[in-house]
């Protein structure tokens, strides 16, 4: 049977529209793998800091880590940009009102979800601040849902719950007993955090309808460092670690490759976002847990105990509900 | 000249003014503005269509083969990049 012109238009233009989907979902996949190399490699990183004292050790060096990461992926991120011939697009969308948006959401996701991160961990514990901040892909496609319109279908609804129960079980640690009077504020500082992220993802995605990704990611590193390193470092004893750090040449470098892993998997995370939405970038960037379990098995040679086999299962499935629809795939290797 | 749009607002700017247009008339219209950009290649103006595709914000209902066999999609502007437009369009650009 032959078939019209418009008819193998309109096949082929459905095909180009599947390629581009399936290449914004490897570039999901893709980022959350750098994104568990980003956490193994600072991990790595903050073994060569030298000891501050236990105070620095709960906010100063965390944070400062923070900001040297964001700030130097900031810089990775210009001289790829440069390279490209896009150094002028980031002063013209910085122009422009989707520009700004992609400001504010740096500054949700960076400053004020990581400090709640971090101080939501020391109030309240790691077992249920590890736990409510997990959660962030949910509240990112809940978000997507209401302020963005995004059709998010069960399936999708289905792998983001079990990816996130798998993240929360690889990094549950036995809650402790002991000082509760901050417990409910460490609880709020970590629900905080889960908000930033996806709120973070929503704004910048809407900001991208105008402004290109690559240059949106590099705005949000930027403004995430910059504010950091003004803002925050000053009144808790940063500069003294990041003082400490430019000193010593390995660690400096540590910190320069670590920031490069950051800056790939934002770069893809926001491109997945923009291309598949945010429900599904949100859960294929979450697989990191999974992949920051692999990595500090070979990298680190980390012991791996029976919760993280089963947490990182749980992920590698619901990422796979995620990322395909069985009816489609099946039907297209049947078709093959 | 007003200040230049960031490459992708500018497009979903040049489709508002037209019917339909397809990635070659773009960047035809588009070349005395961004033709000596390192950019301006006709995959980077793909992703962004692409992209705004995928957001709603353009439609790619009209497409035909050209002579040679090859896919041309026609892009318009749908109601949800009109709305975009009107909000967040700088002045100078609206009175043009």
């Amino acid at each position: 049977m032959s078939i019209s012109g418009n008819q193998a238009a309109i096949m082929m233009r459905e095909k180009l529209n599947a390629q581009f989907a399936r290449k914004g979902i490897f570039t999901g996949i893709f980022s959350g793998a750098t994104w568990g190399l980003n956490s193994v490699l600072l991990g790595l990183a903050l073994a060569l800091v030298p000891a501050l004292g236990e105070e620095a050790a709960i906010y100063a060096i965390p944070l400062a880590a923070a900001c040297m990461n964001d700030f130097i992926a900031g810089l990775w991120l210009l001289l790829y940009n440069g390279g490209a011939g896009r150094f002028r697009e980031i002063v013209r969308s910085l122009k422009t009102f989707p520009g700004l948006m992609v400001v504010v959401a740096a500054l949700l996701g960076g400053p004020i979800a990581n400090g709640g991160y971090l101080l939501g961990i020391s109030m309240a514990g790691p077992a249920y601040a590890l736990t409510i901040t997990a959660l962030y892909p949910i509240v990112g496609a809940i978000l997507s849902r209401i302020f963005l319109k995004q059709r998010i279908v069960p399936r999708v609804w289905v792998g983001m719950v079990l990816s996130v129960i798998g993240a929360i079980i690889i990094s549950y640690v036995p809650p402790e007993g002991g000082d509760s009077s901050k417990f409910y504020l460490g609880i709020l500082f970590a629900a905080l955090a889960a908000l930033g992220w996806g709120a973070e993802a929503v704004l910048a995605v809407f900001g991208m309808s105008m402004i290109d990704p690559k240059i949106a990611i590099n705005i949000r590193e930027l403004t995430s460092g910059t504010f950091l390193a003004i803002f925050i470092l000053p009144f808790i004893g940063g500069w003294e670690v990041i003082s400490k750090v430019v000193t010593l040449p390995e660690a400096l470098g540590a910190f320069a490759i670590a920031a490069l892993a950051a800056a790939v998997s934002y770069l893809a995370w926001y491109k997945a976002n923009t291309t598949i939405g945010v429900a599904k970038g949100m859960a294929l960037n979450g697989t990191y847990v999974m992949w920051g379990v692999i990595f500090s098995a070979i990298l680190m040679k980390s012991p791996l105990t029976q919760n993280l086999v089963i947490g990182s299962g749980l992920v590698l499935i619901g990422a796979t509900l995620v990322a395909i629809n069985p009816k489609e795939f099946f039907k297209k290797s049947g078709e093959a | 000249m007003a200040e230049m749009l960031p490459l992708r607002f500018r497009i979903l700017h040049y489709i508002s003014t037209v019917n339909k247009a397809c990635a070659d008339e773009i960047m035809k219209a588009l070349e005395p503005e961004y033709g000596t950009e390192k950019q301006f290649k006709k995959e980077v103006f793909m992703d962004h269509l692409l992209d705004m595709k995928a957001n709603f914000i353009l439609d790619d209902n009209d497409v035909v083969l050209n002579g040679k066999g090859e896919l041309i999609i026609y892009y318009r502007i749908t109601d949800v990049g009109r709305t975009l437009l009107q909000k967040y369009l700088p002045k100078h650009w609206k009175q043009k």
